[in-house]
């Protein structure tokens, strides 16, 4: 095959916004190429330029080998469908299509015979004299794309055509567009941020993502085997897993080896490994390679989306002591005084500063009447790194005053070594009015309980996404409460046709070829 | 919505107390002798004989209709080139610049008729300009060329106006398709953008054409007292004649002949003819 269109450093910016950032790209000559990617991605840019209505910053656009940049639209051989069809209103439907050849100056009885040809290739033929204004989204379409293909041009450039028709009309278009440019036999560069789309009718995908191209290739080499998380997100919808190749053709995840086909990477480097919810398999537990706990359960049509995790993540429980303690009130000063026991690591002692105690106690002073904070001006405490108790004074510059309880305790702090992570957390005191009051609760009790988690390494720190507790903050009363801290585990998204039971204990399994290995590099 | 029909009776009662009523006394008076008692009139047709067989008011009326028919030509020539220049630029130049044209209407159309004068007379402004430059004073005041000029400067606004409008809320991707279909500049011009904007140059063509015909102030000052318009014949006929009856039977003809020529502007507007297949 021939190269038609030949982009080569394309480099376009508005306003001292990079929209491509050099872009490469050969299309062929007959090939139905699709520009995929979401909104933004510079796709409608680049055909933009190939049609002549942008000129870029950078970059040779070569046509048949001729450079076309300095050409305007109406010398180019490239006709466009463009996204709203912008069909001639006051023409009817014949006149649009007619409207380059007249431009042409090419015989009367010529150009009747191309249209009538294009109003049959579309499915029109009974139209001709209807106004274009009268058309249905569809016909209009049709009728767009008959205007274009009667100049018999060597690439038909169609942006993002289907996006105003509903669905069921979107997926006949798709059928016979393909159809139309088998029969006509020329190059067609798609648009599109429809993914269905893109795989449905396309030679060639290219996606392309912030101006830049992520991956060319065949709908089935894209879907399969895409370069990396981007691609794998936007094509259909994806399990990726953190993974280790450890050699040609073997992958670990989840602590234990799987076959796979993928080659060609360096030996233990880490990668993320994709698996489709299509190509996963529910099976009793004993018989799958990976085990888990179904967590929910969506209809949707033609199968069930199921999620199973295969493992939880690392929890850690603390307790919290609620009191109903009342502040110190001092009335001669018209003030009151605040703050909480709370616990320490032996750690913290050697960094522990005044700030960090009031902060940690929640110590507050404020007039009861104006409502306004007044400053802690003194903190005394002496204290000594080892375990024990420890009393904390806050005064205010008006003498008015609070002890509490600095506990110093083993650090409380769980390690998964399957995990690679660990989470620490600690006891903490709190006053029923504050869990009351708390707007995030959740966000609030990471605050109190100190809790964070960090891989084994300590140099990552890992999100706690889950924080369970089992009281009502509205009506708690005082009391101990158990509040745990957990993050996130491995869930797998499954296309079923059976319906499992949320809960259901179950194996998942899968063949060599259903993993993807992607490199981590891009 | 029914609750709000009883809300339109005051527009109602307003509009035959403003429109219909003086309609019907002018109707009343055209048709009627004399006297203008109401108790005793007499119908005719008089009035309007008396119009169609005096040599003097046809002229009139031809020559009306040719000041207005060359003025609205005038307006339509000079305003599309500038409403398109307006259109086409960036959205803050297109403010700019359909204040600059709204803004002198904001002063009292006699006040600026009034100013020409100053421009035109025989020792104005303009003629000391050409003294300037060593040329002899021109005769302007009271020609064609100041009515005509005069009422060009006054009405074009309404007819930039109107095409800027057409010419603004055309699709821009339009253009782009009929260059993409083949056609350059020129061609996208001829086959696209005017046929476009065309509703927009009819309605501004009503807008100019009306006023124009019907002008007795721009005739009166610039044209001085021997250039008589239809306009000034009617005011003749209230101001100076009193004779109400004759009066009125001019203007029932000239609003007999606006009326069909807005008739037929709006029938080439709508024209399914113009959308076919014909060239």
């Amino acid at each position: 095959m021939k190269k038609l269109i030949q982009f080569k450093n394309i480099v376009k910016e508005f306003d001292g916004k990079l929209v491509l950032k050099g872009v490469n790209l050969d299309i062929y000559e007959n090939e139905f190429v699709t520009l995929l990617g979401p909104s933004g991605c510079g796709k409608t840019t680049l055909l933009r330029i190939l049609g002549g209505f942008l000129t870029q910053n950078e970059g040779e656009v070569l046509f048949d080998g001729q450079e076309i940049s300095k050409v305007p639209p109406y010398k180019r051989e490239i006709n466009t469908v463009f996204q709203k069809y912008a069909l001639f209103p006051n023409m009817n439907v014949y006149n649009n299509i007619a409207f380059g050849l007249k431009i042409k100056k090419e015989p009367k009885d010529i150009i009747e015979q191309k249209v009538k040809r294009m109003l049959k290739l579309v499915n029109l033929e009974d139209y001709a004299d209807r106004s274009v204004t009268e058309m249905s989204g569809g016909q209009q379409q049709r009728v767009a794309i008959a205007r274009a293909l009667v100049n018999e041009p060597s690439v038909l450039l169609l942006d993002e055509p289907l996006g105003a028709l509903d669905l069921k009309l979107r997926q006949e278009m798709q059928h016979e567009l393909k159809k139309i440019q088998k029969e006509v036999g020329i190059t067609f560069i798609f648009v599109t941020h429809d993914q269905e789309e893109a795989l449905t009718m396309s030679d060639k995908i290219v996606v392309m993502k912030d101006g830049e191209i992520q991956q060319i290739g065949t709908p089935t080499d894209i879907y399969n085997e895409p370069v990396n998380e981007f691609v794998a997100n936007f094509i259909g919808e994806s399990n990726i897993i953190e993974g280790v190749m450890l050699q040609d053709k073997v992958v670990m995840f989840e602590g234990r080896k799987f076959d796979c086909v993928d080659e060609g990477f360096a030996e233990n480097e880490v990668v993320d490994v994709v698996i489709r919810p299509e190509d996963l398999d529910i099976v009793p537990r004993e018989a799958g390679k990976l085990k888990g706990v179904v967590k929910s359960v969506l209809f949707k049509g033609v199968h069930y989306e199921t999620m199973v995790e295969t493992k939880v993540g690392t929890e850690i429980t603390v307790q919290m002591q609620v009191s109903d303690d009342r502040p110190v009130h001092n009335e001669a000063a018209n003030e009151k005084i605040s703050a909480n026991d709370f616990y320490l690591d032996v750690e913290d002692i050697e960094e522990l500063d005044e700030a960090t105690i009031i902060a940690r106690a929640d110590a507050q002073a404020w007039n009861p009447e104006e409502d306004e904070l007044i400053s802690i001006k003194e903190v005394q405490y002496t204290i000594k790194k080892e375990n024990g108790t420890y009393p904390v004074t806050f005064s205010t510059a008006a003498g008015t005053s609070v002890t509490v309880n600095m506990i110093v305790k083993d650090e409380n702090r769980i390690i998964s070594q399957e995990n690679e992570e660990q989470i620490f957390a600690v006891n903490f005191f709190k006053k029923v009015d504050e869990i009351q009051e708390s707007i995030a609760l959740e966000t609030d009790l990471k605050t109190w309980a100190n809790a964070s988690a960090w891989s084994l390494d300590g140099e990552q720190a890992v999100e706690i996404t889950d924080v369970k507790y089992d009281f009502d903050p509205e009506h708690i009363t005082p009391g101990t409460y158990a509040v745990t801290f957990a993050t996130k585990g491995y869930e797998y998204k499954i296309d079923t046709t059976d319906k499992h039971e949320v809960g259901e204990e179950v194996g998942l399994t899968f063949t060599p070829e259903d993993i993807h290995i992607m490199s981590r590099a891009q | 919505m029914r609750q709000f029909r009883s809300m339109i009776y005051p527009y109602v009662v307003w509009l035959a107390i403003m429109v219909v009523v003086p309609m019907l006394l002018i109707l009343l008076y055209a048709f009627t002798k004399e006297g203008n008692s109401v108790t005793t009139f007499r119908f005719t047709l008089e009035n309007f004989t008396r119009f169609f067989s005096d040599a003097v008011f046809l002229d009139v009326l031809k020559r009306s209709l040719i000041i207005a028919i060359v003025t609205t030509i005038l307006c339509v020539l000079l305003g599309y080139p500038i409403a398109y220049a307006i259109a086409s630029g960036p959205e803050k130049s297109r403010m700019f610049w359909i204040l600059m044209i709204t803004m002198p209407t904001w002063i009292n159309m006699l006040v600026r008729t009034y100013a020409w004068v100053g421009i035109l007379q025989d020792d104005g402004l303009l003629n000391k300009l050409f003294g300037l430059f060593g040329l002899e004073p021109v005769k302007m005041m009271y020609t064609t060329f100041a009515v005509v000029l005069g009422m060009v400067y006054n009405f074009i606004p309404f007819m930039i106006l109107q095409i800027h409008a057409s010419l603004a809320k055309m699709d821009k991707s339009l253009l782009e398709a009929a260059s993409d279909l083949g056609a350059n500049r020129w061609q996208s011009f001829l086959r696209v953008t005017l046929p476009l904007s065309l509703p927009g140059v009819l309605s501004g063509i009503t807008l100019v054409f009306l006023p124009a015909v019907s002008s007795f102030f721009i005739p009166k000052l610039l044209g001085g007292g021997q250039y008589v318009l239809i306009g000034n014949v009617i005011e003749t006929q209230f101001l100076t004649s009193g004779d109400w009856n004759f009066g009125s039977a001019i203007s029932l003809i000239m609003a007999i002949i606006i009326m069909l020529s807005m008739y037929f502007t709006r029938k080439v507007d709508t024209d399914p003819s113009a959308n076919g297949r014909s060239e």
